[in-house]
């Protein structure tokens, strides 16, 4: 029982560090709880903290707290272990199985493909022209949003995310000012697209659905999470306007 | 207007990169972007900016729960990208150039709009997920 007790951990501490809802996180425990035969399953997921006790058929109680520090929006990782603890659940994969499944996800995660700051300048390049600007500015945007995304990706995980944002909105803010006092350029809708990398996508929705689903505690500290991220973006901006004299 | 769509289909599409979503995934995440920037656009003549937002927002929920059961995949993985187009990212963004500039009427202003458009964007999500939640009995088993 003590494995499987670990095993039910492993599972809610994935979750919860890669950004899922609460509700999503207990549902998972309850539902690999009593696939692995204990007959009452407790648990009380915050964002920073896990409590679960599990009650077996001979009355003995197991209850075991996780303290969740950090991690890194990883929605990949999500479906990952909600794939395996529904397998689990309809008895198609084994304890040690998904022991060892979740063990390979937690060293590793989900790889992280070396396009991906690539990929996300795209995402600049398409916010700037849907905000109005030109195609020139949509390029600018693209390129300075992949090189954010290269920098931030070079701090997760040593930084705190406030930081990362900060930090990432200034060299947004810098890159796209010099190029804009050699070309003709709308400062302000080139970095726009520049900064959404970093806008808290992820935080937000979670925390929305976290507010519904009547989780108030986690809800309310990821609505501080995205607004003090919001916040973040935002003063790294505008430091470096202030300073260029915008 | 082709070209708006291709961009809200790319926004959403590169999104889903940013936030790691399944790679099997991020083609219909796309399509999702899509769908919930043209219906903002066409919608918003008529309705104005938030109640576009607004229909918009639940369009985009609508598809990602959707998506989500059939897919076999959580809904957040369709809906956070498929959002993203409709985030007042630049409503937000001129509301704070407006405090630095110290205008802070023009600044107000916008920090109010931003807010009603925060606020529709969160209505639309939660008027369909709790519809959806009501609906599938799996959930309320899983209970």
């Amino acid at each position: 029982m003590e494995e499987l007790v670990g095993l039910i951990l492993t599972a809610g501490e994935l979750l919860l560090t890669c950004g899922a809802e609460m509700a999503r996180v207990e549902d998972t425990i309850e539902r690999m709880g009593r696939a692995a035969g204990f007959v009452q399953v407790e648990s009380y997921a915050t964002p920073t903290g896990l409590f679960v006790s599990l009650h077996d058929a001979q009355g003995r109680v197991y209850t075991r707290v996780k303290r969740i520090r950090g991690g890194q929006s990883n929605i990949a990782l999500i479906a990952e272990v909600n794939a395996l603890s529904r397998a689990f659940a309809a008895g198609e994969l084994t304890a040690e199985q998904v022991d060892r499944a979740l063990q390979g996800l937690r060293e590793q995660g989900v790889p992280d493909s070396p396009a991906r700051p690539l990929i996300g300048g795209g995402g600049s390049l398409a916010f700037a022209v849907m905000m109005g600007g030109s195609w020139l500015e949509g390029l600018v945007a693209g390129v300075v949003g992949t090189l954010v995304l290269w920098v931030v990706s070079r701090m997760e995980g040593r930084f705190p995310k406030v930081i990362q944002a900060g930090v990432g909105s200034m060299v947004a803010a810098a890159l796209v000012a010099t190029v804009g006092s050699y070309l003709q350029l709308n400062v302000n809708v080139t970095i726009l697209g520049a900064v959404m990398v970093l806008a808290p996508g992820l935080v937000i929705t979670t925390a929305i659905r976290d507010l519904l689903g009547g989780e108030l505690v986690s809800g309310l500290s990821r609505s501080a999470e995205a607004l003090v991220i919001a916040v973040a973006i935002a003063a790294g901006v505008a430091v470096v306007l202030s300073l260029g004299g915008a | 207007m082709l070209v708006q769509l291709v961009m809200g289909f790319l926004a959403a599409l590169t999104f889903g990169a940013i936030f790691r979503v399944p790679a099997g995934q991020r083609l219909r995440c796309g399509m999702v972007g899509g769908l919930g920037w043209t219906a903002f656009l066409a919608l918003e003549g008529r309705l104005g900016e938030v109640g576009a937002v607004f229909f918009a927002a639940t369009a985009v929920a609508v598809s990602s729960e959707l998506l989500a059961r059939r897919q076999h995949q959580p809904v957040i993985v369709f809906l956070t990208p498929g959002i993203i187009p409709l985030v007042p990212g630049s409503k937000a963004y001129l509301t704070m150039l407006s405090f630095v500039q110290k205008d802070y009427t023009q600044g107000v202003v916008l920090l109010v709009t931003t807010l009603f458009l925060a606020g529709a964007i969160a209505a639309g999500i939660i008027i369909t997920s709790s519809v959806f939640r009501n609906l599938s009995r799996t959930k309320l088993s899983g209970r």
